[in-house]
């Protein structure tokens, strides 16, 4: 790490892989270690605020972002960082 | 001129339409993928339409004409992208191309109503060229059932250029935003927007879209999840294979090659054209030429227009719908696990189920995967197993007439070696493979108009591209049966052939046929098979050696001409290796265990 974050900033949120179906977010970020994956993620839409929805998780992992339905693996979940909403 | 296109584009210009110029107004339709953008261009240009390469690439642009008001303008369909800066995919760079060679003078960008989140982050991207734009918020009513609305005439004054709602499958809204045009203006977006589209995007669409949970359309909704869940998605594949199979393998193969051959080539063209060649040509070899047993007309042609057109016109038209439909893509989310065994990713389905139809077509398209590595591993993979849609239909032909048990052993044979030689081209070779991250477009009943435009372009690609190359063929076979070569050629492959694999001496001549196209010597050994000159297993063994075997040489070149000539004839080699080695090994395998159809 190294970088001016605290441990607690950095695991602000939980991962999109970790939601059950059905449940609801708000994106807060997505990491970067991966920019190609980052930039390919952004024009599709899943920026910072991007509301989300669980829609499916086998046997692949499918969401909802805005008003866009996206299929994606489960290593890119993992890079999605939400805060997720009660109900 | 140049003078002419700087005055469009300042802002305090007049607006660009009502004046004269050199060339016709160029409009140039932009937008993210699935929002209707060719409905929007079927609208504006009626019905003459003309689809050309981009300059070096194989992208696709439809161009046509519009009368707008009083002037006749030019208008370009670009691709689908979801953004104009940064890594941009090919399709992406084209359109950016578009917008800053000088080659547009207007700029209509299409948005889906309901994602009007990711268009305007778009829309701030656009800014940046400068040029008149118009911006189409398209599907509107689609977005209502959804609770989407939008305040397009508050947008219209924060981006001060105009916005037309429209339902473009309908034609509601075009006569509106044909009048739009006249009052085109460069986007105004806030210098934030030049540095953070995306985060500007998300504010602007906040303010001027209103979303409220609604109740969709439950058929949509119930089709959308039924067909991307397993449980029904699985049936549901299954049904769709059956009906592509009923139309593709049994309207197309069968009643559509029967009328065709039979009834129109058997009856009419071949017997006049032999009677023609007979009456006005002296020489026998330049009538055999034309009308022999190698004949241009009496095989090429009949090979070409006869057996496989109407093979591949339907395959087309189904997979055109199909893709329209926005099924397709669903499918990738059941093989993503597979894929990726495999080195590729679930998006690799794509180019596989074009390869059902033409593998060299499907090749080319292999452009789309993510990364080197990918392209060289579907690239091979396709050359290796994906049969053709002229090919698959003799091999449900042959052996549907066998036994199921035989066309079973074929498939299981020729996946598990796909699945097998992917598995070690993942391990070995180097580089590495993209994430899989697709967008499901919600199902939508497709425009016929579009999937018969789309249709004819693939149809119009296949005669010009593969027919000359079915009439090289047979001049081909011609010259190497009249000096005797075929018999020198068919001698050489008879240990391979006989020996190895147990079949026929006849057979070593298809599978020279076949290497120019698959489907072609698949033909041959279809007459084989109906003259009684193959056994079950023998049947098995060639069709297996012949769907594993070197592409035809349309596919071949195509290869190189993607992955280079090393790549290319490394391909054919190790391909060839492969498909000879499973075939003695069926071969031996059947003898050993008794094993027969």
């Amino acid at each position: 790490m190294g970088s001016g974050f605290s441990v607690s900033d950095f695991e602000r949120g939980e991962r999109l892989a970790s939601l059950a179906v059905g449940a609801r977010g708000v994106v807060l970020r997505v990491l970067r270690d991966d920019a190609a994956r980052a930039e390919r993620l952004k024009a599709l839409g899943v920026t910072p605020g991007a509301r989300v929805r669980v829609l499916q998780r086998f046997p692949g992992f499918v969401f909802e972002c805005d008003q866009t339905e996206l299929a994606i693996e489960p290593s890119v979940a993992r890079a999605i960082l939400v805060e997720t909403e009660e109900g | 001129m140049s003078c002419h296109v700087a005055a469009d584009r300042a802002a305090a210009a007049p607006p660009p339409l009502l004046q004269l110029r050199a060339r016709p107004l160029k409009i140039v339709l932009v937008g993210n993928p699935n929002v209707g953008k060719s409905v929007i261009f079927g609208r504006l240009t009626g019905r003459y339409a003309t689809v050309s390469n981009y300059p070096g690439t194989t992208v696709g642009l439809t161009s046509g004409r519009a009368l707008l008001g009083a002037e006749v303008c030019d208008v370009v369909d670009s691709p689908g992208v979801n953004s104009l800066e940064g890594v941009l995919t090919e399709d992406e760079h084209v359109t950016r191309q578009l917008l800053t060679n000088h080659e547009a003078d207007l700029v209509v960008q299409v948005a889906d109503a309901r994602n009007l989140r990711r268009a305007l982050s778009l829309t701030a991207q656009c800014a940046a060229f400068n040029l008149p734009m118009v911006l189409v918020l398209n599907m509107v009513d689609e977005a209502r059932r959804h609770g989407v609305e939008v305040d397009a005439r508050r947008l219209s004054a924060e981006l001060d250029i105009p916005v037309v709602e429209t339902v473009a499958v309908e034609g509601q809204g075009i006569p509106e935003l044909k009048e739009a045009l006249t009052e085109a203006r460069p986007v105004t977006v806030p210098f934030e927007a030049a540095r953070d589209a995306a985060g500007w995007a998300h504010a602007a669409a906040s303010r001027f879209r209103r979303v409220r949970p609604a109740s969709v359309g439950r058929l949509q909704e119930f089709l959308n999840r039924a067909t991307r869940e397993p449980l029904p998605g699985l049936p549901i594949l299954a049904l769709v294979l059956y009906a592509v199979y009923l139309f593709v393998g049994v309207f197309g193969a069968q009643t559509l090659v029967g009328l065709i051959e039979h009834d129109v080539f058997g009856r009419f063209i071949n017997p006049a054209a032999v009677a023609v060649f007979e009456r006005v040509v002296p020489f026998a070899l330049v009538r055999d030429f034309f009308v022999g047993e190698y004949g241009l007309i009496t095989m090429g042609l009949t090979y070409a227009i006869a057996i496989v057109l109407p093979v591949v016109a339907t395959f087309f038209l189904i997979f055109g719908w199909l893709e329209d439909s926005g099924y397709i893509p669903r499918l990738a989310i059941f093989s993503d696990r597979i894929f990726r065994l495999m080195g590729l990713n679930g998006k690799a389905v794509l180019p596989m189920i074009l390869g059902l139809g033409c593998d060299t077509m499907a090749t080319m398209t292999t452009r789309i995967l993510g990364t080197p590595k990918e392209r060289l591993i579907a690239v091979l993979l396709l050359a290796l197993g994906i049969p053709c849609s002229a090919q698959l239909a003799t091999i449900l032909g042959i052996l549907g007439s066998i036994s199921f048990a035989a066309l079973l052993t074929l498939f299981t044979v020729v996946l598990v070696q796909m699945f097998f030689v992917g598995f070690l081209a993942a391990r070995v070779l180097p580089g590495e493979r993209s994430d899989f991250i697709l967008e499901l477009p919600p199902l939508r009943l497709p425009a016929w108009r579009n999937v018969l435009a789309k249709t004819w372009v693939r149809i119009r690609w296949y005669l010009w591209e593969a027919v000359p190359l079915f009439l090289i063929g047979t001049a081909l076979l011609f010259v190497l049966d009249g000096t005797g070569l075929l018999r020198v050629v068919t001698a050489a492959g008879r240990p391979i052939v006989t020996g190895l694999l147990g079949l026929p001496p006849e057979a070593a001549q298809v599978f020279v046929m076949g290497f120019l196209r698959r489907d072609y010597g698949a033909a041959g050994l279809f007459q084989m098979a109906h003259a009684g000159q193959l056994s079950g297993t023998q049947a098995v063994v060639a069709l297996t050696v012949m769907t594993l075997f070197v592409p035809c040489v349309a596919n071949l070149l195509m290869i190189i001409r993607e992955q280079g000539v090393k790549a290319g004839l490394g391909i054919l080699v190790f391909v060839t290796t492969v498909a000879i080695a499973t075939g003695a090994g069926l071969h031996y395998g059947f003898r050993l265990f008794g094993v027969g159809f």
